[in-house]
């Protein structure tokens, strides 16, 4: 996956910059509000409640300060993730008990058609691996898309 | 979305997470990944609670869509259902919100919301 088509999923509507949020309930509903008010959700309530479910099967905070929530719903109305930080951390019951620096959102339909969700997952966890200082250090929606070009090689 | 319809669309995303849980290729690449997935039990008791708040007729209607297509709850979007890509009457939202039917797709029979 080039680095154009990894930023396809983003965009700058999608991109919090400092997370107002102190729990993790907070995080997952700024993140669908983002996502809500770029349009590219049916239903925020719906969206929401699948997220909360997904979570209670396991966190998705992975360790070293990143959290990947994510599912498929039938509220989503395409593929789209979105990036937000939060620079004092936020306790996300992640694996090491860390708090979470940096987010990405993933949702997807209810029918992956073109079969991207688990792959777009599997990219962005490797991006969180390779780049986290970066993502970490990106401000602004320029910022991380150059801190996304440049863990890409390109 | 209506009331009525979000729960058949719960019913939907909780089918689709159990199926995702129970599928041993997907479950293996989250894990994979370094994600817990876990609580499958919890997700089959999850789905009988909202199945018990939604009234009889309507899951059925869900259960029989259900059996004929992969997604029974589907949006609509510039008046065209989603599920099978046919334009809808204009006045069918405002009819079907008149009668109080849940509202359903006059050629494919999915269930409908509108975004």
């Amino acid at each position: 996956m080039t680095a154009e088509h990894l930023l396809s999923y983003f965009s700058e509507k999608r991109f919090v910059p400092e997370l107002r949020a102190r729990s993790k309930d907070g995080v997952l509903l700024e993140m669908v509000r983002a996502l809500a008010e770029d349009g590219a959700v049916g239903d925020p309530t719906l969206l929401l409640e699948m997220i909360r479910r997904r979570e209670s099967l396991g966190s998705t905070g992975l360790g070293k300060g990143v959290a990947i929530p994510h599912g498929r719903s039938t509220a989503a109305t395409d593929t789209r993730v979105v990036f937000a930080r939060s620079t004092k951390g936020v306790d996300f019951g992640a694996i090491d008990n860390e708090p979470c620096r940096i987010f990405f959102l993933i949702v997807a339909p209810y029918e992956d058609t073109k079969h991207e969700y688990l792959p777009l997952l599997g990219k962005i966890a490797e991006l969180a691996n390779s780049a986290r200082d970066p993502l970490v250090a990106a401000d602004s929606f320029s910022a991380f898309s150059a801190a996304v070009r440049e863990a890409l090689g390109e | 979305m209506s009331d009525r319809v979000q729960r058949l669309a719960q019913v939907q995303d909780l089918e689709l997470m159990i199926r995702e849980v129970e599928d041993p290729a997907g479950k293996e690449k989250e894990e994979a990944l370094g994600f817990s997935v876990a609580g499958l039990a919890q997700l089959h008791n999850a789905l009988a609670r909202l199945e018990k708040q939604i009234p009889r007729s309507d899951l059925q209607i869900y259960r029989r869509v259900r059996r004929k297509y992969e997604r029974a709850v589907v949006p609509v979007m510039n008046r065209i259902c989603l599920g099978c890509f046919q334009a809808l009457p204009t006045s069918s939202k405002r009819a079907l919100s008149e009668t109080g039917a849940l509202p359903t797709c006059e050629n494919c029979g999915r269930i409908l919301y509108w975004l």
